[in-house]
């Protein structure tokens, strides 16, 4: 069968065939060649589904199980919902479940904006190509450092007598130094901060590949009908980078509820558990407390959301592909 | 006239230039304060880290505090644990997720629109739901403080994206490639060794590198999983550290840069397929 053959002959196989079609745009499609024995492709993917199976999907379905148990003594006694009853009017849990919102929303703009941003930049014509990518492997840098790199460079610049309050007091002429991390209102902000520098590389890279994708002609078109920069964006580079954006929204979402480890390096949750986020919550009550059941109570709420989330957004992509913007 | 237009354009060519060349330089000097203040940090001399105004002198530059670092087992110990652990997770990872790659890619099944699917969400899955199950198994089976749990764990958790980022670049290799070789009397594995895999190299070794920096990075499953110094990776050596020392500025960040070394070392011999990779099969 040749490539083109396979795209005008209907036959059953249709939802392959929508896949190869949407990525015509980028070229020469490539052929999914169907063999007739339809199971030969479990020995490929098999290994990788049973390891899955046991290692993510068996202990998934124990987080379930265990929420209903307690394990305190040892010995698994069962308890029902007691633990969700006492979920639902436990003032923290309902404390971290805000924390972790403002955490969330705060961190996802901000990794989007920064992200948009400097992709546009390093997207623009440079006079120098080695110096664009110089830049831009500086500005993906900050990705490789462990959590707890970043955690503890940020803790340094945070410090009483450390670099930004040497800005503030030295610089500024301000009388007491800023306590980043130890205020209340302000140590919220001060963890985003340090979240937003360590993850919007990853966005930035993703969506410099998603403007590096868009046809030039549209710009070129646009140019031609007089539309100005700004709106070249909103009407060009933006529709066109709906179905990335969508994407990593999402992605980012669900990674930024689940950090633990930032929180333990920076606060430990603290002050007055004003950055004690569920997933923080989580790791305290099950492994800091010792109540696993409780903890796994938690999780199950915890990926009930994820799940709706999604959920959301498979359906969005879905909805995508009848227009032939993604894969699925 | 045309000299006119010519000049006009010249002219603002180089102001966009200077504009971007500037907000970018600019944005990295910003992005990369915590970075040199943690290297320069861990070459100061004690009394000069947190000082008004910091000193950025290079002359008083010390390797004292790395060196005894390096000197000392217990680091050397976390080091050694963090390197077993992310090449052993790279080693299952590529293993399984080369193999299902292939498989997604190259075959149509039954049910496969739906593993795919839940490959997707298993992409998406926190790590922070599975932790209590994880300690729980881990007693049970007794994998608690081993490193052969940990790298069960961490395969487990970064299969998927591997599998997703494979998949993606296999999708874009031509099939008739192998489909001629088999032809010429290759068998399918063979097809696959000689042909598909030495094409994919770019986007093996841009998910290899992904794989190993999650791996090296990891904290939470390492502090979920193990207990004492003999299993745990340099991320839990820095954390325990910290809370040691929470004084000792200079030897803190010595360890950080120390931990942080052989990733920018990969990261700058390999960003270039880093990059391509996540450009192209990461997201679509």
């Amino acid at each position: 069968m040749g490539e083109k053959g396979a795209h005008h002959l209907p036959s059953p196989e249709m939802s392959v065939r929508v896949t190869e079609a949407q990525s015509a745009r980028h070229g020469p499609p490539p052929m999914r060649r169907v063999l007739p024995r339809g199971m030969n492709g479990f020995l490929f993917v098999g290994p990788a589904i049973v390891f899955l199976l046991l290692v993510s999907i068996f202990p998934l379905l124990r987080t379930f199980q265990m929420s209903l148990i307690d394990v305190e003594a040892g010995i698994p006694l069962f308890v029902g919902i007691r633990h969700y009853a006492d979920l639902v009017q436990d003032p923290w849990f309902w404390k971290s479940l805000t924390n972790a919102m403002v955490f969330t929303v705060a961190s996802v703009i901000l990794h989007i904006f920064i992200g948009m941003v400097l992709a546009l930049l390093l997207n623009e014509d440079w006079f120098s190509t080695t110096l664009r990518n110089i830049m831009r492997g500086l500005l993906i840098l900050p990705w490789v450092f462990s959590t707890a790199s970043a955690g503890l460079m940020w803790t340094l610049l945070y410090h009483p007598f450390g670099l930004l309050n040497y800005l503030w007091v030295g610089l500024l002429g301000q009388e007491m130094p800023i306590e980043f991390l130890a205020k209340p209102g302000l140590a919220m902000a001060s963890v985003v901060a340090v979240n937003t520098w360590k993850a919007y590389p990853f966005y930035m890279i993703i969506i410099l590949g998603g403007l590096q994708a868009i046809p030039p002609e549209l710009y070129e078109a646009a140019k031609v009908d007089g539309a100005s920069a700004g709106r070249r964006f909103w009407h060009v580079t933006l529709p066109q980078l709906r179905p990335i954006l969508i994407a990593i929204s999402t992605i980012d979402i669900i990674t930024t509820v689940g950090h633990v480890d930032l929180i333990r390096m920076l606060t430990r949750g603290g002050p007055l558990r004003s950055t004690e986020t569920v997933a923080y919550y989580i790791y305290k009550t099950a492994l800091l407390d010792g109540n696993l059941g409780y903890g796994a109570a938690v999780s199950t709420l915890m990926l009930i959301m994820v799940a709706i989330l999604i959920i959301i957004y498979l359906r969005l992509l879905s909805r995508g592909s009848d227009s032939g913007e993604t894969s699925f | 006239m045309k000299r006119a237009s010519d000049l006009r354009f010249r002219y603002g060519y180089l102001i966009h230039q200077i504009v971007v060349v500037s907000l970018t330089t600019l944005s990295a000097v910003v992005i990369l304060t915590p970075v040199v203040w943690m290297i320069n940090a861990a070459m100061r001399p004690i009394k000069e880290v947190l000082t008004y105004p910091p000193r950025l002198d290079p002359s008083q530059l010390t390797f004292e505090y790395m060196a005894s670092l390096i000197e000392n087992e217990l680091y050397r110990g976390y080091f050694l644990n963090s390197t077993i652990i992310s090449l052993s997770t790279l080693a299952i990872v590529l293993v399984l997720g080369l193999l299902a790659a292939y498989g997604f890619s190259r075959f149509k099944m039954v049910g496969g629109r739906y593993m795919l699917l839940g490959i997707m969400a298993l992409l998406m899955l926190p790590t922070v739901t599975l932790i209590v199950p994880y300690f729980r198994l881990a007693h049970l089976a007794g994998l608690y403080d081993t490193l052969f749990g940990l790298i069960v764990v961490n395969s487990a958790f970064i299969l998927p994206i591997c599998i997703w980022l494979l998949k993606g670049y296999m999708d874009a290799i031509p099939v008739d490639l192998e489909e001629a070789a088999m032809i010429d009397g290759c068998t399918r594995l063979q097809a696959m060794q000689k042909i598909l895999v030495p094409l994919a190299v770019p986007g093996i070794v841009g998910t290899g590198t992904f794989v190993f920096v999650f791996a090296w990075n990891e904290f939470l499953l390492a502090v979920t999983l193990t207990d004492s110094p003999g299993s745990q990776p340099l991320t839990i050596g820095l954390a325990a550290f910290f809370g040691q020392f929470v004084r000792d500025w200079n030897s803190i960040m010595a360890l950080s840069t120390i931990t942080s070394i052989p990733l920018m070392i990969i990261f700058v011999l390999f960003q270039r397929w880093v990059v391509q990779g996540m450009t192209s099969g990461a997201v679509k």
